[in-house]
């Protein structure tokens, strides 16, 4: 038989159990809504009766209560890798719509002002000066119409700068956000290691080291490889960001204005300067490729193909233009005149002038038909409705940008439906129910009361043994 | 397999169905507000540059109305001018015809007659010298300001032409010839008229220059038969510009606008859906096993 007061016992581990049961539901209840959250569970097991010793039998003996092995972080480290991978493509993607969507709205097209409407008002005004040569109205207009054009390209081009500037400045916002966080993560590597071996709990570190490895995988993808001291290592583009309670650090080089640019932007190791990091997804990799330069086939970086584009037709419509002018006479009789110029040293859009001043030099004539000849001008003005003409070159880059803002746009909303979807999984594993953590409630706080009673029933029992023996017959 | 749904999944989703909703009435708003069916190009990139080039060409049928209207008035000038000028010339005809009744008619008479035909003659010239909008319309590309001086020069460039465009390609002479209708130098209507008053005044028979007269007024009539048919081209030219304007308008509704009655029934039905899962939200979040138990 066991030990007079071995029930006692029993009873007090079966409250302890509960009353860690109770603690758990508490702290799960209390972090619902905290982000990156596991919910816990105790394990619990029943205690076997005690090893028999000696010879003899001493009888059949009951289990000794109820143990508390320890509290569980019920996550599931598939569903993570999934959130992680998810995560990485929709950064990417997230990037991409986001710059191409900014990038589309800039052309201004299609609307009542944008670059499309001045061109047709320009060929229009040329017509104006054609009917009436030499007058000063029409001139004016014509030239206020150009001066126009050449404003809408300067702008739309700086636009697209612009973008590119705030852009390479937000990487490297996200390459610091992306060294803080790999620090972050060493560094509770090296709390969870030292947790581990003392047998302390780790579930809240582990929660907060993978809310960390979830932001890296938004940021740069990558793949995370765990150990078996607890410990994790995060491998982006194959090299080890993390390392254990190590971490290595990034920077972005490459200049701060498209123009001066021209080596491109890179993600490189710091501590091995000229090495670029090779990513598989996140915002900054999304950061990067529209980031690149213009390539001959049109399949550089979107904004700096932008540029390019803006540059292409302000060269066209100057050439085609300056093509047909050259050919016409001015008031004083000479031919050979350009229309538009380009100032030395800024990208053509940027630098696109009117050179006539007024009606006196815009040649309109042909020099042998009349002082108020104006089959030039009108030439000039059918520019427009050639099948090579600039409004055909812009309506093909509007269509272009377009085309691409909606493949972006479609892509990030599936790989943001991915992303979610991921989520879910993990939180329909990982979240905190509150259904369920009452009912775990209302299970804890009964086996509390059953073994409060077990213990009054030994104690009652006690005190009839103890106070009530030896009064027989009294 | 029962997915275990909690109470985050529970409440992220709420908020995702609501976002997705919320955007989505804000864009049948923008519809139905714009009555634009492509608001930015990746609404339908093809449909953008199509509607870019409808809109050109759009631009360009304007213009070439406008080119129409200012040749209609060019050669509506022209021929008003040649028309009175026809006018004048018949009367030069008739007094030519009367002063070459010499037997008849004292001296001081056919000097009345002179008179009257130097009258006319600068009456001529005026009509000669027409204009529209400060141009001579007879005098082509010249900037003389006249088409004829007072010594009945022309100063027109030969072989020139004012044109208007009309159409892609066409495009149409808006001036008339002053040299074909009024003759040059020696040969033009005004030597033709100096030279019977000084017959008349001469006591010379102006009998033999009734046929210069009738050569003239056939030149004359020529140029204005020849306005006439580039008048009635402009006239059709105009109609062609408004039926292409037409076409083209139906052409740009079809691909940039969007029907009023389907936008608005989009927002209703848009509206519908955000307030059934505002319903839904509001119902689904709050119950929870606490309210049931004690």
């Amino acid at each position: 038989m066991g030990s007079t007061f071995g029930g006692l016992n029993t009873a007090y581990r079966g409250l302890t159990a509960a009353r860690t049961g109770l603690d758990v539901v508490g702290q799960n209840i209390a972090n619902v809504n905290t982000d990156g959250y596991t919910r816990q569970r105790v394990t619990q097991s029943s205690v076997e009766a005690a090893a028999r010793v000696g010879l003899f039998s001493t009888g059949v003996q009951p289990g000794q209560g109820a143990s508390v092995d320890g509290i569980a972080r019920i996550g599931d480290r598939f569903a993570d890798a999934q959130v992680r991978g998810a995560a990485g493509a929709a950064g990417y993607q997230g990037v991409r719509a986001s710059v191409t969507a900014a990038l589309e709205s800039s052309l201004n097209e299609p609307s009542t002002t944008g670059l499309a409407t001045q061109l047709t008002k320009f060929w229009s005004a040329w017509q104006d000066v054609s009917n009436n040569p030499s007058a000063a109205a029409p001139a004016a207009v014509l030239l206020g119409q150009a001066q126009t054009i050449a404003g809408t390209l300067a702008s739309g081009y700086k636009a697209v700068d612009d973008q590119w500037t705030a852009q390479r400045q937000q990487l490297d916002g996200l390459a610091s956000q992306l060294n803080s966080a790999a620090t972050q993560v060493a560094d509770l590597n090296v709390r969870i290691r030292t947790a581990q071996q003392q047998g302390v709990s780790t579930n809240e570190l582990v929660d907060a080291r993978s809310v960390l490895t979830e932001k890296i995988a938004t940021l740069a993808g990558g793949t995370v490889r765990d150990n078996a001291d607890g410990t994790l290592d995060v491998v982006v583009g194959g090299n080890a960001l993390v390392s254990g309670d190590s971490a290595r650090q990034v920077r972005v080089t490459g200049d701060y204005t498209l123009s001066t640019a021209t080596a491109g932007v890179s993600l490189e190791w710091t501590h091995r300067p000229g090495d670029a990091v090779s990513l598989d997804g996140g915002s900054i990799a999304g950061s990067l490729s529209v980031l690149a330069p213009a390539e001959p086939g049109g399949a550089g970086g979107v904004l700096a193909e932008a540029a390019a584009s803006y540059d292409a037709l302000a060269t066209q419509l100057a050439t085609q233009v300056n093509a047909v002018h050259a050919t016409g006479t001015t008031a004083d009789g000479t031919t050979g005149h350009a229309f538009f110029a380009f100032t030395a040293g800024v990208p053509a859009a940027r630098g696109l002038t009117v050179v006539p001043t007024g009606a006196a030099t815009i040649a309109s004539g042909n020099g042998t038909g009349g002082a108020l000849d104006g089959s030039v001008a009108r030439a000039v003005g059918q520019i427009g409705l050639s099948t090579g003409s600039p409004d055909r070159a812009w309506g093909a880059i509007v269509s272009t940008v377009g085309a691409v803002a909606q493949t972006e746009s479609d892509r990030s909303t599936l790989t943001d439906l991915s992303a979610t979807s991921a989520k879910n999984r993990q939180l329909s594993t990982a979240g905190v129910s509150l259904d369920e953590e009452n009912v775990n409630l209302l299970t804890y706080q009964h086996a509390y009361q059953g073994a409060a009673r077990v213990m009054t029933a030994i104690d009652e029992m006690l005190d009839t043994l103890i106070n009530g023996m030896g009064r027989v017959g009294r | 397999m029962i997915t275990r749904t909690t109470n985050q999944m529970a409440v992220l989703d709420a908020q995702r169905h609501l976002t997705v909703s919320k955007a989505r009435v804000s864009e049948a708003q923008e519809r139905a507000s714009t009555l634009d069916r492509i608001s930015k190009p990746s609404d339908d990139p093809t449909g953008t540059a199509e509607a870019l080039r409808v809109k050109a060409d759009q631009a360009a049928n304007v213009q070439w109305s406008r080119n129409a209207g200012d040749a209609n008035a060019w050669l509506s000038t022209a021929d008003s001018a040649l028309s009175a000028a026809d006018d004048v010339l018949k009367r030069v005809r008739d007094l030519t015809v009367q002063g070459a009744n010499t037997g008849a008619q004292s001296q001081a008479s056919l000097d009345a007659i002179a008179t009257e035909i130097d009258g006319l003659r600068s009456d001529l010239l005026t009509r000669a010298n027409a204009t529209y909008a400060g141009r001579s319309v007879f005098a082509g590309t010249s900037d003389a300001g006249v088409a004829f001086r007072a010594d009945a020069s022309f100063t027109g460039t030969p072989g020139s032409a004012v044109t208007r465009q009309v159409g892609s390609e066409t495009s149409v002479r808006v001036d008339a010839d002053g040299a074909a209708a009024f003759g040059t130098g020696d040969d033009s209507v005004f030597s033709l008229l100096d030279r019977i008053t000084t017959d008349l005044r001469a006591g010379v028979d102006v009998g033999p220059r009734l046929t210069e007269v009738d050569a003239r007024l056939t030149s004359l009539r020529g140029v204005q038969s020849d306005i006439g048919a580039r008048q009635s081209q402009i006239l059709r030219a105009e109609d062609t510009l408004l039926d292409t304007k037409t076409t083209l308008e139906a052409h740009r509704a079809g691909i940039m606008d969007i029907d009023l009655g389907q936008a608005v029934l989009d927002l209703q039905m848009q509206n519908t859906s955000y307030q059934a899962a505002l319903a839904v939200t509001a119902k689904v979040l709050q119950p929870s096993l606490m309210d049931f138990l004690r």
